[in-house]
């Protein structure tokens, strides 16, 4: 007599097929003190392509991406359990150097943080800590960083200025640009362009969608008109869980679990 | 308006304006005591200073001279006490905001650096006087810089640690997920971001001890002859001050009000530059 209803599932993640993956999440638990912020979140982030971590405020995104280059360990009492797979090998074993780490991980801030110095100096900043390079291949290297961050034209004749002259929209490519710099394999943005005007988004975004070719990208956004128009997958956070995975139009247009459709038709959040 | 209104709105502006007639009466008595100091500085300071007082030393009563042995003593004690005092200020006020923020001695020496900083600066000349200057039973020039790095790293350390605090923390975490190691991140970026301030904060120590007497008095005393060596008792100008306005020579007095300017000149100069530069343009 049981009528055999179908309810939609709690948690739906897609699992990505191994040859694509470039940056794994393995049961990771995060603690901020004695506050569990992440519980068990598993998901993998696919080579040359960009993926969205969409959420309401405080469900951990941003918690997840500072995991993956170990920025949290600047906090004594902070701490994540689980790992973090970059090519096979687990990044948050103690033997992984942290700043080898954070040179194959970059990322860009919220708000834009250019350094007190000039524009050539702000790109150049990361590339001094790895490598010695001669006048001339700094020279190139700065300016192809600039180029591909769609900054070039923009600074080259006043590359002696402070990056602090800049508008907020450039400060912020000049950030990728310094990210983009040390040649890492991903890159992590956290809201990017949250502060910055609908023109100079367009155009960061621009940038982002042309930067997937080279690297793998993990954006961090509250708005969802941008995960959907930048990232080829996309997971719905909530309340320190990957709540959904799966590829962005997908998800979008027909999620699988109750609270995604929520949050995405916005009945909360 | 209608007439609804009107009874309390009587009263708030009888408030309103009591209370704006205070602090116009306030400001006015502030400014007028700085306006009689600097009058009667400048009214008899100015008809002492000739060329004579950078060239020529603190003479005999009755006999030609100057302030050449006071100005450079002054300076030499100054200069050298600001270097150790940005050293340890500058280093104290780092680990303060960077490393010790929130731990508990951090606090402790915090609280006791607040405690220095008020400290008066008689008790500092005692305190160098009695492990510096009785142990090697003599005063010297050393001694004094010495009591006023006392009296400067406090401001200095005070100061760093404020104007680092300020730097966003997004800045320092730019660096560091570059690769950067945090001690490389305070080096290039975090000072770097904030020398504008530090620079005022040390301007300001030093506009503070410039015109210190007391901690010199125990500790550096005063000397009648030019010397450059800062193993002995070396001149310096708020002890001639000190002595040669008390004295009842005319020519005397007339040297203490020309110093006096001098400082207070100094003084404003040092404070005008350490504005100018807090003013320099910042991060929105």
């Amino acid at each position: 007599m049981n009528v055999q209803v179908d309810t939609p599932p709690e948690t739906a993640v897609l699992e990505l097929p191994p040859e694509i993956v470039k940056l794994a999440i393995k049961d990771l638990s995060f603690f901020y003190g004695q506050k569990q912020s992440l519980f068990d979140v598993s998901v993998s982030f696919a080579a040359n392509a960009v993926t969205a971590l969409i959420g309401p405020s405080g469900c951990g995104k941003s918690t997840l991406l500072r995991v993956l280059n170990r920025m949290y360990s600047l906090y004594p009492g902070q701490r994540a359990q689980g790992q973090v797979i970059l090519d096979g090998e687990d990044m948050l074993s103690s033997r992984v150097d942290v700043a080898t780490l954070r040179a194959r991980v970059g990322m860009v801030f919220q708000k834009p943080t250019p350094f007190p110095m000039s524009i050539f100096d702000n790109v150049a900043y990361g590339v001094k800590l790895y490598e010695k390079l001669s006048k001339a291949d700094m020279a190139n290297r700065v300016e192809e960083s600039l180029r591909r961050a769609a900054l070039w034209d923009e600074v080259k004749d006043k590359l002696k200025e402070s990056g602090l002259s800049l508008s907020g929209g450039q400060q912020q490519r000049l950030c990728v640009a310094r990210g983009i710099a040390v040649k890492p394999e991903v890159l992590l943005l956290d809201e990017p362009a949250s502060a910055l005007d609908p023109i100079s988004t367009a155009r960061l975004e621009e940038t982002i969608a042309e930067l997937k070719r080279d690297y793998t990208i993990v954006i961090v956004t509250h708005n969802m008109g941008q995960a959907a128009r930048l990232s080829d997958h996309t997971g719905f956070m909530y309340l320190g869980k990957l709540v959904e995975f799966g590829e962005t139009e997908q998800l979008f247009t027909n999620p699988v679990t109750t609270r995604a459709r929520d949050y995405i038709t916005g009945r909360f959040g | 308006m209608t007439a609804v209104a009107g009874a309390p709105r009587l009263s708030r502006r009888i408030g309103e304006g009591a209370f704006l007639t205070f602090c116009w009466v306030a400001t006015g008595i502030a400014i007028l005591a700085l306006t009689a100091i600097l009058w009667s500085l400048l009214s008899q300071g100015i008809g002492g200073l000739d060329l004579n007082i950078f060239t020529k030393s603190t003479p005999a009563p009755g006999s030609e001279g100057g302030l050449l042995n006071a100005i450079l003593g002054s300076l030499m004690m100054c200069v050298v006490a600001m270097i150790g005092a940005v050293f340890i200020g500058v280093l104290a006020g780092t680990w303060l905001s960077e490393y010790a923020r929130d731990s508990h001695y951090g606090k402790v020496v915090r609280f006791l650096n607040d405690v220095l900083l008020s400290a008066p600066s008689i008790l500092v000349g005692l305190f160098v006087y009695t492990i510096l200057v009785a142990p090697l039973k003599g005063f010297s020039g050393f001694a004094g810089s010495v009591a006023l790095a006392l009296l400067a790293a406090p401001v200095i350390t005070r100061t760093t640690e404020d104007v680092l605090r300020l730097q966003p923390v997004a800045l320092r975490e730019a660096s560091v997920a570059l690769g950067a190691p945090v001690w490389r991140t305070i080096l290039t970026v975090i000072w770097k971001a904030a020398q504008g301030g530090m620079l005022t904060g040390a301007l300001l120590a030093f506009a503070r001890i410039s015109g210190e007497t007391a901690p010199l008095l125990f500790t550096a005393l005063n000397n009648q002859f030019l010397s450059l060596d800062l193993t002995k008792p070396t001149a310096n100008l708020p002890v001639v001050i000190f002595n040669f306005a008390l004295s009842a020579y005319d020519d005397w007095r007339r040297l203490a009000w020309a110093g006096a300017l001098l400082i207070a000149a100094t003084v404003l100069t040092v404070t005008v530059v350490a504005r100018i530069l807090a003013r320099e343009p910042r991060r929105s």
